[in-house]
């Protein structure tokens, strides 16, 4: 390990070295660096020496709140983490306090049904934000609109199953807050058939674009074995050729029903990447498609235990005892049988984790975050060195951080 | 349906990691910062070559205090099919660390991934780790003290002393009768006035 170089305060400054070396601070406010990234290189002419990614600058301290807030009332924050994608953190943490709870068995099959069609509608979102934004970077600007219009009939999606377009907290301990809307499945229809063409015109758009591939191939290599030691899980591991998808190792929410492909690329680069996430979201329109007839069937969509299930609005006016039950458990939440539980899903970015502690209270004792991002942005310290400056937005935009859960 | 569980009588367990270890699918090992190196030395040569993550807990009235938490994951860098990795074993080893000698030997040089997550758990929990390269704090600012996710911080710092309130006229200023300006009332009023041209309700024209 080298020592480090200049800390943040010092960064803002062009140093020059005296040994013909200079030291620059890319960001934090770089349009580039896809949220609030500083990344400190030392450079010899225009080559990347040496690279110090800093993060911080957005730290919330979600973990915080959330351990001070009941454990119905946690996911609301949590979900605040990867911004991008917020259902498959509000998914994780659920499926991490049922276990707590003992009630994994118990959760009605709609309900998973519905979580599996969300997290995967999320999945091809959040890739759509890193295709736009990524091709920016490299001066692609058409296929942003084109990605961004799919992303946002996703969000109407979102919308319409939670009412919010990016923090619906639509997902409950034992289920879902309410059942699919009317007219949902007739859109999630909609969306299929828009998204083959839609990802023809991105694929011609992008992923032939010789510029793209000129900058792209053979850029940020990094292989199988430091791969893992660096700790790349998701899209960029299985771009090294390891095949690890959480879906497919520990399926959960029924994940092991559903037909699809694990992508892989061997060569490890940014192109590579790239196609692993190109591929894969068509892979999660296989698993919506599967779903979706699924959901044709109606049936609960909450736990049937009345500890953890509000009683249903209606009954509100005309029991005394719904009213008393749903005061208990909006003001006082819900106890939690002590005990830590790791839980991890594949979350767009790669296997994201919640370890959570409970001590038997109403509130969770620590929820810790196993960010991918944050994992698959060190790694940059690895892959940018012996590259050019410019390849260095590249690099950034193939690992697809976001800073809300990179910084939490 | 009545739920088959009963509920503890609340926020009681001193160390909620020992109670249910069957609920987890992970191997859970306890070790002494005196062996965590040597533990994780080993789980690597085992092939728990991802290490997924670190983090820290704190348990207060508990001896020792805090825990270390890695995860850890069996997986081989020759796995070139879904069948070759399987479902692979988890691992995760707690390290218990008095908050007497909050000191923890670093596993940065075994794997690379654990040179930010232990910089986290530095900053976040105070826990220093012996060897450590570059041991400073990623998420807060470097002049911040305290170590934020322990228990005896504070959810809110300390209030702010009320800011003054701004000098020009405020409608409810004018209301209370004295704004911040010094200003009567009648005096704010005549000025609006007067801006207006307009004769102040009230007064002899």
């Amino acid at each position: 390990m080298t020592t480090p170089l200049a800390p943040p305060s010092h960064g803002l400054d062009i140093v020059d070295t005296g040994d013909g070396r200079m030291i620059i601070s890319m960001g934090p406010q770089h349009p580039s660096t896809h949220g609030v990234l500083q990344v400190i290189t030392e450079l010899e002419g225009e080559t990347v020496v040496r690279a110090d990614p800093e993060i911080g600058y957005l730290h919330t301290g979600i973990e915080k709140s959330a351990e001070n807030l009941f454990w119905t009332q946690a996911s609301t924050v949590i979900e605040r983490m990867d911004y991008l994608s917020p259902l498959s953190n509000a998914c994780c943490f659920i499926m991490g306090v049922e276990r707590l709870l003992g009630i994994t068995n118990d959760i009605p099959v709609r309900a998973q049904q519905a979580r599996v069609m969300l997290c995967e509608l999320h999945r091809i979102a959040s890739h759509c934000v890193w295709l736009g934004t990524g091709g920016i970077d490299l001066g692609a600007i058409s296929g942003f609109f084109y990605a961004f219009d799919l992303r946002e009939r996703i969000l109407d999606l979102t919308e319409l199953s939670g009412g919010a377009r990016m923090h619906p907290n639509y997902l409950r301990i034992g289920g879902l807050r309410d059942d699919l809307p009317a007219g949902f499945l007739g859109k999630v229809d909609e969306l299929i058939a828009m998204y083959y063409p839609r990802m023809r015109e991105l694929r011609a758009l992008l992923q032939k674009n010789p510029i793209l591939q000129d900058r792209m191939i053979d850029v940020g290599i990094i292989n199988a074995d430091d791969a893992i030691a660096w700790g790349l899980t998701g899209p960029s591991l299985r771009a090294t050729g390891v095949p690890y998808d959480v879906r497919r190792a520990f399926p959960y929410s029924g994940y092991e029903q559903y037909e699809f492909d694990v992508v892989t690329r061997t060569e490890g680069d940014a192109y590579a990447r790239f196609m692993v996430r190109l591929d894969e979201m068509d892979q999660s329109m296989r698993i919506i498609e599967q779903v979706r007839k699924q959901l044709e069937a109606p049936g609960p969509v909450m736990i049937a235990d009345t500890k953890f299930a509000p009683p249903p609005k209606e009954t509100i006016a005309l029991s005394m005892e719904a009213l008393i039950h749903h005061f208990k458990i909006v003001s006082e939440s819900f106890r939690v049988p002590p005990g830590d539980v790791y839980q991890a899903i594949e979350g767009p970015r790669g296997e994201l984790g919640y370890y959570i502690v409970s001590n038997g209270d109403n509130r969770p004792w620590r929820v810790r975050t196993r960010p991918p991002s944050m994992y698959n942005l060190q790694v940059l310290k690895k892959i940018a060195v012996g590259e050019y400056i410019a390849d260095m937005v590249v690099m950034i935009g193939s690992l697809d951080p976001v800073f809300g859960e990179v910084d939490r | 349906m009545p739920s088959s569980q009963t509920p503890p009588a609340g926020g009681t367990a001193l160390d909620p990691t020992a109670v249910r270890p069957d609920i987890d699918d992970a191997r859970i090992l306890r070790v002494v910062p005196g062996e965590v190196r040597a533990t994780l030395e080993r789980l690597k040569s085992e092939g728990f070559a991802l290490l997924l993550d670190i983090g820290g807990a704190d348990y207060p009235g508990r001896e020792p205090r805090f825990d270390v938490v890695y995860h850890l994951i069996r997986l081989a860098s020759g796995a070139r099919t879904v069948a070759d990795v399987g479902t692979p074993e988890r691992v995760r080893v707690l390290c218990g660390v008095t908050e007497a000698e909050p000191l923890v030997p670093t596993v940065s040089d075994l794997w690379p991934a654990a040179d930010w997550a232990e910089r986290e758990v530095y900053d976040l929990f105070g826990i220093r780790f012996s060897g450590h390269p570059d041991l400073r704090r990623i998420q807060m600012p470097v002049e911040w003290e305290g170590h934020p996710l322990r228990k005896d911080y504070p959810l809110r710092g300390p209030a702010r002393e009320k800011s003054p309130r701004p000098a020009f006229a405020l409608k409810s200023n004018v209301a209370a009768g004295t704004p911040a300006s010094g200003k009567t009332a009648a005096a704010l009023q005549r000025q609006i006035a007067a801006a207006r041209g307009q004769t102040p309700k009230g007064e002899p024209k």
